[in-house]
């Protein structure tokens, strides 16, 4: 009986990987680093990481310079210069309603802030105008940066019909319906 | 429509055209003048309208031209070592080392200027007291301004340097060439275990430590009270000046500065000790060294006499920030990100000189010596970096000292060529006052608009217009000069500015009454734009 459960497990295990694809592809017209994510899915729901990734101020910039978390990500926002900083954004995904000022704090703190709304945020610091950082919220836990090249390469995608959606600083987002079976190939060309 | 509302409607209808040119121009912040570069951030890191200055701005220029902390951190460019740091160990057995900005730290600025001037300008070369001008004032008028070349840094231990220069034209000060030119060692309290900044050595050419930089303003008319040389009243209906004396408190002045302090909080001082320049003779003789050198060597000279003007200034500046982090913090910790704090600042100033007047006298060349103060006090209210309104009042006295003869009879003014004189007595002092009052709104952070009003009193300047002999404002109609300039500036990229005034000037006159004062007075009113950028 005992040989039997373990051989049932590792047959859904199994399973569950051979359902289970991914999307790879490029993203061209663009130079520079792209985020490709897979936009909400109706009727389904992700929980919220538990890890808070950093976005620092260091030498009057934003590092990294893009980040992409899931929706409902907390994300600490740190303040590692010795001149006074801030962080905003105007919008999220070009909903100015999402936008928000997270105010002044000093070196070494940090200010947490939890992106419950997806889209791109363009954060900027209002006594540096020079600075500028973004962070990417994907709706789902399918996402990716590309690389040097412009590749990317989205895992463990369940199969299914999703719509993907591509961006890129300065240029226009690009959405695209993908149907995924397996390992999916999606390019993406992107223009400003 | 009479010409004066032709004049009005012509300077609004300019005004709107580059307005709406302006508007439709997205702002960017991409400037990168000298500092700029270095450190990899826009023009606003430092300036509010530049060349305003923010409360960053202000502790960079105190600090020495450097991030007030971490400076070495946030330097994009690294500066070139004249020494390694561990060859001060080595001293005096070796040169301290220093350091030289990693790249070549110029700015270059250039404005442009188009002025419409009101129809009562014809009234200047019309008919008058004294000959009528064969010259022409033309209702409209484009002017270049001036092209400077700026550097500035810091050579390392502290030691900052500036020097700017207008090379579009020749001449000196105010008419061009060198403007400031300064080595500064900054917090050199520190060898002697004072506060930090409590004591900063300048030496070289520079704008005295005046309330409000006339040197670097971001107006584009200059405060008038800077400007009022103090030339004693010739004329019969006054008790005669024998004073002319060309100094103004905007002048360059060569010499010593030490201060103290910051800008952006709490107390500043300076003491400077200068050269006197009061527009008297330098003897210019062969045997004269000049300042080219040749065959008599020598730096030539500067100052008209052997006396060396003071000046000295203090102000206390209240940061009036409810929490104490942020009230004592370079800027303040709003709600929406840092920001200007909102402060009051008091201050006093005084200049005390004295003005050289030589004349030939029965026993060689007789020298007066008339001792002078520029005395007074301001105040700068800011709130938010949004709105700052600030003043400045000015009182000047020059000692008279008047010319008699032989038996002690006074001379008459002006002398006639030839006149021996025998001494000096005392005479009516010549004085005047005046100042200054402006409030800057940032409407936006690239919109300013500014209403600024000067005020200048002074009887001799009255009096000797009638005379015929106007000197600082030609022929002034009231012994108080009074001038409204509401303004507005665009930043239309963070080193680009427009700027555009209506200078509602001062009456005046070029006709004397019966009673022997200035009658049927005018105005010339001005619409100026400027167009200027820094690179």
């Amino acid at each position: 009986m005992k040989r039997l459960s373990v051989v049932l497990a590792v047959v859904m295990v199994l399973a569950l990987a051979a359902s289970a694809g991914s999307i790879s592809g490029k993203v061209s017209g663009v130079t520079g680093k792209s985020v490709v994510y897979v936009d909400t899915i109706a009727g389904k729901t992700f929980p919220a990481p538990a890890q808070h990734p950093v976005m620092d101020q260091k030498g009057l910039l934003f590092v990294p310079h893009i980040m992409v978390v899931q929706q409902e990500t907390t994300v600490d926002f740190l303040n590692s210069d010795n001149v006074q900083h801030n962080v905003f954004w105007p919008s999220i995904g070009g909903d100015k309603k999402a936008g928000h000022n997270l105010g002044t704090w000093p070196k070494g703190e940090k200010k947490s802030w939890k992106f419950d709304h997806p889209g791109a945020a363009t954060l900027l610091c209002n006594v540096h105008p020079e600075m500028s950082g973004y962070i990417v919220v994907s709706p789902t836990p399918y996402f990716a940066e590309t690389d040097a090249s412009g590749a990317f390469h989205i895992k463990d995608v369940p199969d299914g019909s999703y719509t993907v959606v591509a961006w890129h600083e300065g240029a226009k987002t690009q959405s695209k319906p993908v149907t995924v079976k397996g390992d999916t190939t999606q390019d993406f060309t992107l223009s400003k | 429509m009479s010409k004066h509302w032709r004049t009005v409607f012509f300077g609004v209808m300019a005004i709107l055209a580059v307005v709406i040119v302006v508007l439709a121009t997205p702002p960017r912040a991409d400037a990168i003048p000298a500092f700029s570069r270095q450190y990899n951030t826009s023009c606003s890191t430092c300036h509010i309208d530049f060349p305003k200055l923010n409360d960053f701005g202000k502790a960079f220029k105190d600090a020495g031209f450097k991030f007030p902390t971490d400076d070495e951190s946030m330097l994009k460019i690294p500066p070139v070592l004249l020494g390694a740091p561990a060859q001060s160990e080595l001293w005096p057995k070796a040169i301290w080392p220093g350091s030289i900005p990693g790249q070549l730290p110029v700015g270059l600025r250039m404005n442009n200027y188009f002025q419409v001037v009101g129809a009562n300008r014809g009234n200047l070369t019309g008919g008058g007291v004294t000959p009528p001008g064969t010259g022409f004032v033309p209702r409209t008028d484009f002017e270049t301004g001036f092209f400077s070349i700026f550097t500035a840094g810091n050579f390392g231990s502290d030691i900052a340097f500036w020097a700017d220069d207008d090379i579009s034209v020749a001449g000196a000060n105010a008419n061009g060439g060198l403007g400031d030119g300064y080595l500064k060692f900054v917090n050199i309290g520190r060898f002697m275990h004072l506060p930090k900044d409590a004591l900063t050595f300048r030496v070289g050419q520079f704008e005295l430590d005046l309330p409000f930089t006339q040197a670097r303003s971001y107006n584009i008319s200059p405060y008038d009270i800077y400007t009022e040389a103090n030339i004693g009243a010739i004329n019969t209906l006054f008790p005669q000046q024998n004073v002319n004396n060309g100094f103004a408190l905007a002048d360059a002045a060569q010499g010593v500065e030490f201060s103290g302090g910051h800008q952006y909080g709490g107390y500043h001082y300076s003491v400077a000790i200068v050269n006197q320049n009061t527009g008297g003779p330098i003897d210019t003789g062969t045997n004269i060294p000049t300042a080219t050198g040749g065959n008599n060597g020598g730096l030539g000279f500067f100052s008209d006499s052997n006396f060396k003007d003071i000046y000295g200034r203090f102000s206390y500046r209240f940061n009036l920030e409810r929490n104490a982090e942020s009230r004592h913090s370079i800027q303040a910790a709003g709600p929406a990100g840092p920001r200007d704090h909102t402060y009051l600042r008091l201050g006093v100033y005084d200049f005390y000189g004295r003005s050289v007047q030589r004349f030939t006298g029965t026993n060689g060349t007789l020298t007066a010596r008339e001792p002078f103060y520029r005395l007074g006090g301001d105040f700068d209210f800011g709130y938010h970096g949004v709105f700052n309104l600030y003043g400045l009042f000015m009182y000047g006295r020059d000692h008279n000292l008047l010319p008699v003869d032989s038996e002690g009879a006074l001379l008459p003014l002006p002398l006639a060529t030839g006149t021996m004189i025998s001494g000096f007595m005392n005479g009516v002092p010549a004085t005047f006052s005046g100042g200054f009052m402006q409030a800057d709104y940032m409407v936006y952070p690239w919109m300013m608009v500014i209403m600024r009003w000067d005020s200048v009193h002074s009887t001799a300047d009255l009096l000797n217009g009638a005379a015929g002999s106007p000197t600082n404002f030609p022929f002034a109609f009231n012994t108080t000069r009074n001038r409204f300039t509401p303004g507005v500036q665009f930043l239309i990229h963070a080193n680009i500015k427009a700027s555009f005034e209506y200078q509602i000037r001062p009456q005046q006159s070029v006709t004397v009454g019966d009673n022997g004062l200035p009658a049927q007075p005018f105005r010339t009113n001005a619409v100026t734009a400027g167009l200027e950028f820094v690179y």
